[in-house]
């Protein structure tokens, strides 16, 4: 009776201590990237790509590229992308949507981009450094860049609006494309996104 | 009398248990109606998306679409633009040529050849006929074609030939009538005059920094000119700067001696007039 107890009883602790480890290992799955999933209400990948969606399809409805390709012989119109100011409460990283329709531009071939900021730094200290290290038949030109027709500026502004666990937040996305040389702007998309968000009564 | 005394105590219990348990109901019954109330105060939701819902690939036709669109107009642009461009050079002399090939239009071209030039088609011209004299501008909406030199404002044809140009330039509008005119000799002349006037605008207005600095860039770009000197001498006198006058009027006597002797009647009585007053504005400044 005496060495039953002595068997059992470390095959318990073994169950138990592997049941509460096991509670603690992190869970992970993999989902498509097209899967809408909302946790905190915040910014997310979702809102990124609905404002790339709206954005991408608001520009080319729009007539913009056509005209600047008639009044200059069929030549596609350059854009060059400035500053997307958030202004907005949140971190809400602009560069994600930015590129999405930057991708969509050169994919159509509609319009062409032309790298701006710390990139095109990165560039012309390449280029600098070909004139000295690398062969004359190989050195990229100095003075041949593309010059931009059009900036992309932009802003992200929101409003929010908080009772107790409820909470309403309400982003407006603008974009334009300004004309480099008369400020005027060409094209200008809005895409705007509200969210009610209701936190549970009892969180641990 | 004990008896009825623990008779009474537990009718008071029974009735205090009743008392509670119907506060407790009406409790219940004010919550669960608040709760109901206040439920139907908040808002009625429509929402867009569930949560866990798959996006649809919404982008990948339009941007589809918009490369076909973009692609069939290039196709057609490209089209006329050989077309025009085969009809330019079927008919250019060589000057005019060479200026095709340079992307300038020029004096005597035709509307093909402006076109071939400015490496448009008709769509981006309005051009409108009248009795021998054509005039083409940049199509309402579009921003203007522009040429090597820079944006076109318009074309005056006559007979079918160009007889006039005009440039949109930061200092205004210039226009070419002759062939000197298109020179960079011609062009600085020009810039140099809309500089000028600029200055004189300024002057008018009170603000001497400003018509200096549009004077400086005239001086630049066309040196040695003796109207653009007195200006310049003016408006520092004018500033209070008489040692840089000084210098400014000294440099007009001497330009204008230049002139003088070059000049013939009544120009040479105002030449001499303004260097008298030049002088005078010397001995003025160097007394002081």
């Amino acid at each position: 009776m005496k060495t039953k107890v002595v068997t059992t009883r470390p095959l318990m602790v073994l169950a138990l201590g592997a049941l509460a480890l096991s509670g603690c290992a992190p869970q992970v799955t993999r989902i498509a990237p097209e899967q809408a999933i909302d946790l905190s209400g915040r910014w997310n990948d979702v809102d990124s790509r609905m404002v790339a969606d709206a954005m991408i399809e608001q520009s080319f409805v729009s007539n913009w590229v056509s005209d600047h390709m008639r009044s200059h012989g069929g030549e596609a119109p350059t854009v060059i992308v400035g500053t997307v100011r958030n202004r907005s409460m949140e971190h809400i990283p602009v560069e994600t949507f930015v590129r999405d329709l930057e991708r969509a531009y050169v994919n159509s071939g509609a319009v062409q981009v032309v790298s701006s900021g710390a990139e095109r730094d990165e560039l012309r200290a390449e280029r600098l450094d070909q004139q000295e290290f690398a062969s004359t038949g190989t050195r990229a030109q100095l003075g041949m860049e593309h010059g931009a027709s059009y900036m992309l500026q932009g802003e992200i502004q929101s409003i929010e609006d908080r009772e107790g666990r409820r909470r309403v937040v309400f982003y407006q996305v603008d974009l334009s494309l300004v004309d480099l040389e008369s400020n005027q702007r060409v094209w200008v998309g809005q895409h705007k996104i509200k969210k009610y968000v209701e936190n549970p009564r009892i969180r641990f | 009398m004990f008896v009825d005394d623990r008779r009474a105590a537990s009718s008071v219990r029974v009735t205090n248990q009743f008392t509670v348990m119907a506060t407790t109901r009406r409790t219940a019954t004010a919550l669960f109606t608040g709760t109901v109330l206040l439920s139907g105060c908040g808002p009625t939701l429509v929402p867009v998306m569930e949560n866990g819902q798959v996006l649809p690939d919404r982008t990948s036709a339009v941007v589809t679409q918009a490369g076909a669109d973009v692609q069939l107009e290039r196709s057609r642009l490209a089209d006329e633009r050989s077309l025009t461009g085969a009809t330019a050079l079927a008919t250019c002399t060589p000057d005019l040529c060479d200026a095709i090939a340079r992307g300038e239009i020029a004096i005597g071209m035709t509307e093909a050849q402006v076109m071939a030039a400015t490496r448009t088609t008709g769509d981006a011209w309005d051009v409108r006929d009248s009795s021998g004299m054509t005039t083409m501008t940049a199509r309402s909406g579009l921003a203007a074609p522009g040429d090597a030199v820079g944006e076109v404002a318009f074309v005056s044809l006559q007979n079918g030939r160009v007889s006039a140009y005009t440039y949109r330039e930061p200092q205004g509008y210039r226009t070419v009538t002759s062939p000197v005119d298109a020179t960079l000799a011609g062009q600085a002349a020009a810039r140099a005059d809309a500089l000028v006037r600029e200055g004189d605008e300024f002057a008018a207005a009170g603000r001497l920094d400003l018509a200096l600095d549009r004077y400086d860039r005239a001086d630049v770009i066309r040196p040695g000119d003796p109207e653009t000197t007195l200006r310049i001498a003016s408006t520092l006198d004018k500033q209070l700067r008489p040692f840089e006058a000084i210098m400014r009027y000294q440099l007009f006597i001497h330009q204008m001696e230049l002139e003088k002797i070059e000049a013939r009647g009544e120009v040479a009585a105002r030449i001499a007039e303004a260097i008298a007053r030049a002088r005078e504005r010397v001995l003025i400044l160097e007394q002081r």
